[in-house]
C-alpha cells in the first residue's frame, strides 16, 4: 500500500489527546473519540460528541450537570464539556495554531510552513480576460515595478505602493561611481556587476548574517565609506574600500603592476604602510599569500578563529565564532577514561563525549538559532512584547 | 497516563526548558524558563480541582537559561542576552533590571537581603536590589565562568568551569569564603544546596554526584563522599549519563537528581541510599524542582543539546511533568 506522507501536512488529530491518526477523512479520529471520550462510563453507551455524552449521562444516568464526569483520557484542561468536538471540527482556533506551531517546531520546519490537510488549489478560470480587466492588470504591474508613468494620476494608495517597490530597486551608487552596466569612458573595460553599497559586508558574508549595530573590527563606521579617503585612485578606477570583487572580477585595466594576482582595494602591496586616513587594515605581515576574498572577508570579523569555505554557506556568526576560553591557562583535560566506559553527550571537536572545557549550552548559544552577540548595547527599558491580554481572574 | 500520580502542564515550550521554579508559597504555581526565549509562569493544578494551565508568557528577546522567583507573584529572569530582568505576573510587566557581559547560567533570590544573585559565563557573580536606583549593588569577580549557582541561609555556592567551587557570603561579597575544586573529575553540571544548610551536593557530565558540607572541620570535612548514577551497560560498554539537575526535598532534606538518560532518581544522602527510581521518560530530564511543601515535584523533559545540532529532530517535544509525591521521598527511619 502506497502511503503519500507529506510532511508539510497536518494529519487529522485529536484535540482530547492530541493523538495523530493516519487516515486523511478522520474516520479513525472519530472512532477513536467515540471509544477513548466519549463512551459512558456506567454504560457501553459511545456517544458522538461531548455533548451527546453529557446529556446521556444527564438523562440516563440521572446525574446532576455538576457531578458529570470529566471526560476521560483527555489531557488535562481538554477534559470539559464546554466545548463541542467532532474528529477535527470545533476546535479552538487558539489549540489548532498551538499545535500546529508545536508539530513544526517538532519536524524543524519553519513557522506558517504547515498548510493544512487538502489544501485547495487556488482557483484559475480560464475565460477570456476582458479589456477592463486587462488594463487594471497591466496598472498594478506597472504600480509593482515601481514605475512612476502614472503614480500621479492614480491617488496618494498608488504613490506608497510605488515608493515601497523602490525600496528595493539597487541601491543609488555614491557620487562618481558609474551606475551598474553604465559603460565607462572608451577604451575602459565595463565594471563588475555592483556588489552592493559599499560599507556593508559583502556576499559571500551571508546578508544579514551580522546583527545590526554590531560592526566587525577592522571596518570603518558607515558614512565614512561615500568620500574615497585620501591616496585613493580616483573613482571609477577601482571599487571603494571596503568592498570586494570577487577574484579575478577586477577589470583587466587597474590589474595591480607586475602581473600579482588580483588584490584586494585598501589592502597595499607588501612593504608599505597605509596612509593615514585609510580605515582599511592592519599592514600584513611580511609578503601576503594571495587569498580568496571569502576567508580575507571572514579573517577581518573572526576572532582568529577558523575560517574555511563552509562559511559562505552558512551563517556567519555561528560558522566563525566558537566560545573561547575566558582564562586559556585553564584548559582542561578529562582524565583517562576507563575502560568500557562512554561518556554520553557534549563531544568535542574530536567527537569524544564529556568536552572538559565547554557545557552543552556554551556551545547551543553559538548555533545561528540561538545566537546573540554578546554583550549587548544597553537594552531599552521599554520592553512591551510580553504584554498579552491581562487575566485578572488568575490572580483574584 | 495511567500513572495517576504523574501529569503534565498544558502548553508546554517549544524548546528545552533550561529552569523550572516553584513559587516560595504557592506550592501550585511555578516559572519555567526555555530556550525558545519564554518564561512561563504556570498554575500546576489538580484534575479534579482547578485544571493546570499556563497564566502568563513573558517572551524574550533571546534563550532563557534561569529564572526564579523573588515572591509569589515576582521573579526574574536571565538568559543569552546577558539581560537581567524582571517579572511582574499580576501585570505580566517585564523591567530591565542590568546586565552581565555574557549570558546569565544562574540566580537565585535571598529573601534576606532582598536581593538577587546572578551568575554569568562573562566570571562574575553579582547582587541586584531591582528597589534601589542602581540596581546593582555588588560585582565580584569569579575565576572561572559561572555555571550554576545557588544559596542556602547565607551561602552562595557557585559551580563554575575548569571545576571550581566558590562558596560566597551574601553578607560580604567581596572575596569568597573558601574556594574549592570540585571532588569529581569532570566538569561540574549541576549544584543544589541542602534543605537543612548544612552542605551541598553537585554533579558532574559524568553520572556522579558528590555530597559535601560547609563546615571546614576536618571531622565534617570527613563526611564528604561521592557516588555514581544515571549509567546504563548497553553490551558490556558502560553509557555514562550527565547529571543535568539536583534539588533537595524542603522539608525531608532527601534529594532528586535527574540525568541526561531520562530517569529522575531520589536519594537519600544520609543513609546514602536510592530510595526511588521514577519510570524512564522519553527524553533526557534537563531540570527539576520541588514545590514549596513538598508534595510534587516538576520535572522538565526534552531533547537538551547533549547531540549537538544533530539530535535536534531525533525525538521532538519537551514537556513539563509534574508528579504528586509520597512516602518515597522521606528517608526510612524519619521521625518528623
Amino acid at each position: 500500500m502506497a502511503k503519500k506522507k507529506n510532511k508539510n501536512v497536518i494529519r487529522p488529530w485529536c484535540w482530547y489527546c492530541e493523538r495523530e491518526f493516519e487516515d486523511e477523512k478522520g474516520m479513525f479520529l472519530m472512532q477513536h473519540q467515540k471509544a477513548k471520550h466519549f463512551k459512558c462510563g456506567m454504560c457501553p453507551r459511545r456517544l458522538n460528541t461531548a455533548g451527546g455524552l453529557a446529556v446521556h449521562i444527564q438523562q440516563v444516568h440521572k446525574l446532576e450537570p455538576e457531578n458529570l464526569p470529566r471526560i476521560e483520557n483527555a489531557i488535562p484542561g481538554r477534559d470539559g464539556y464546554e466545548i463541542e468536538i467532532f474528529g477535527m471540527e470545533g476546535i479552538p482556533a487558539p489549540d489548532v495554531a498551538d499545535y500546529k506551531r508545536r508539530k513544526e517546531i517538532e519536524l524543524g520546519l519553519a513557522a506558517g510552513s504547515i498548510s493544512a490537510p487538502q489544501a485547495k488549489r487556488p482557483k484559475i478560470d480560464n475565460k477570456p480576460l476582458s479589456e477592463h480587466d486587462l488594463r487594471a492588470m497591466l496598472d498594478q504591474h506597472k504600480k509593482l515595478m515601481g514605475g512612476s508613468t502614472d503614480a500621479s494620476s492614480s491617488g496618494p494608495a498608488t504613490a506608497v505602493y510605488g515608493a515601497a517597490a523602490q525600496t528595493y530597486v539597487q541601491p543609488v551608487p555614491p557620487p562618481g561611481f558609474p551606475p551598474p552596466g553604465f559603460p565607462l569612458g572608451p577604451g575602459a573595460p565595463p565594471m563588475p556587476p555592483f556588489p552592493g553599497p559599499p560599507g556593508m559586508p559583502m556576499p559571500p558574508f551571508a546578508p544579514g548574517g551580522l546583527p545590526p549595530g554590531v560592526m566587525p573590527p577592522g571596518m570603518p563606521p558607515p558614512g565614512v565609506m561615500g568620500v574615497p579617503p585620501p591616496g585613493m585612485p580616483p573613482p571609477g578606477m577601482m571599487p571603494p574600500p571596503g568592498m570586494m570583487p570577487p577574484p579575478g572580477a577586477l577589470p583587466p585595466g587597474v590589474l595591480p603592476p607586475g602581473g600579482m594576482p588580483p588584490m584586494p582595494p585598501g589592502m597595499l602591496p607588501p612593504g608599505t604602510f597605509p596612509p593615514p586616513g585609510m580605515p582599511m587594515m592592519p599592514p600584513p605581515p611580511g609578503p601576503m599569500p594571495p587569498r580568496p576574498a571569502p576567508s580575507f572577508v571572514a579573517a577581518t570579523t573572526s576572532q582568529g578563529g577558523a575560517t574555511g569555505p563552509e562559511i559562505s554557506s552558512t551563517p556567519a556568526p555561528a560558522a566563525i565564532l566558537r566560545p573561547t576560553l575566558p582564562h586559556p591557562s585553564k584548559f582542561q583535560t578529562n582524565p583517562e577514561a576507563k575502560k568500557g566506559m562512554v561518556l554520553i553527550g557534549n563531544e568535542d571537536e574530536h567527537g569524544v563525549g564529556g568536552d572538559p572545557n565547554f557545557c552543552i549550552e556554551e556551545k547551543r548559544a553559538f548555533h545561528p538559532k540561538y545566537f546573540v552577540p554578546r554583550p549587548l548595547p544597553p537594552p531599552e527599558n521599554a520592553e512591551s512584547r510580553g504584554k498579552k491580554r491581562a487575566r485578572a481572574e488568575d490572580f483574584l | 497516563m495511567a500513572d495517576p500520580t504523574y501529569s503534565t502542564l498544558p502548553s508546554p515550550p517549544f524548546d528545552t526548558i533550561s529552569r523550572i521554579q516553584y513559587s516560595p508559597t504557592d506550592p501550585n504555581k511555578l516559572l519555567a524558563s526555555s530556550w525558545d526565549s519564554t518564561v512561563r509562569f504556570y498554575h500546576a493544578g489538580e484534575p479534579n480541582e482547578r485544571p493546570s494551565e499556563q497564566l502568563v508568557k513573558f517572551e524574550h528577546r533571546a534563550a532563557v537559561l534561569t529564572c526564579c522567583f523573588s515572591d509569589a507573584s515576582h521573579g526574574f529572569s536571565g538568559g543569552l542576552d546577558a539581560t537581567i530582568r524582571h517579572l511582574e505576573m499580576g501585570t505580566e510587566k517585564i523591567t530591565t533590571v542590568g546586565s552581565h557581559t555574557d549570558a546569565v547560567s544562574g540566580m537565585v533570590f535571598s529573601d534576606e537581603s532582598h536581593a538577587l544573585v546572578s551568575g554569568s559565563w562573562d566570571c562574575s557573580l553579582r547582587l541586584w536590589d531591582p528597589r534601589s536606583a542602581t540596581p546593582q549593588q555588588a560585582n565580584a569577580t569569579t575565576p572561572e565562568r559561572i555555571y550554576a549557582i545557588d544559596m542556602t541561609n547565607h551561602n552562595i555556592v557557585v559551580a563554575m568551569a575548569s571545576r571550581l567551587f566558590s562558596i560566597y557570603d551574601i553578607r560580604n561579597m567581596s572575596t569568597p569564603a573558601q574556594q574549592r575544586e570540585s571532588s569529581l573529575k569532570y566538569m561540574t553540571r549541576s549544584l543544589a544546596c541542602m534543605a537543612d544548610g548544612q552542605g551541598y551536593a553537585t554533579a558532574s557530565v559524568e553520572g556522579r554526584i558528590a555530597v559535601e558540607y560547609f563546615d571546614p572541620s576536618p571531622a565534617t570535612q570527613a563526611k564528604k563522599y561521592a557516588f555514581k548514577c544515571h549509567r546504563h551497560t548497553v553490551d558490556d560498554v558502560d553509557h555514562v549519563y550527565p547529571v543535568n539537575a539536583l534539588a533537595f526535598h524542603p522539608v525531608y532534606n532527601t534529594f532528586a537528581s535527574a540525568g541526561s538518560d531520562a530517569t529522575v532518581s531520589i536519594w537519600d544522602h544520609k543513609v546514602k541510599k536510592r530510595l526511588r527510581q521514577y519510570p524512564k521518560f522519553g527524553n533526557p530530564v534537563g531540570t527539576l524542582a520541588f514545590n514549596c511543601d513538598g508534595t510534587r515535584l516538576a520535572v522538565g523533559v526534552g531533547y537538551n543539546w547533549d547531540l549537538g545540532e544533530k539530535g535536534m529532530h531525533e525525538k521532538p517535544g519537551t514537556e513539563i511533568g509534574i508528579r504528586k509525591l509520597g512516602d518515597e521521598v522521606k528517608p526510612k527511619n524519619w521521625t518528623g
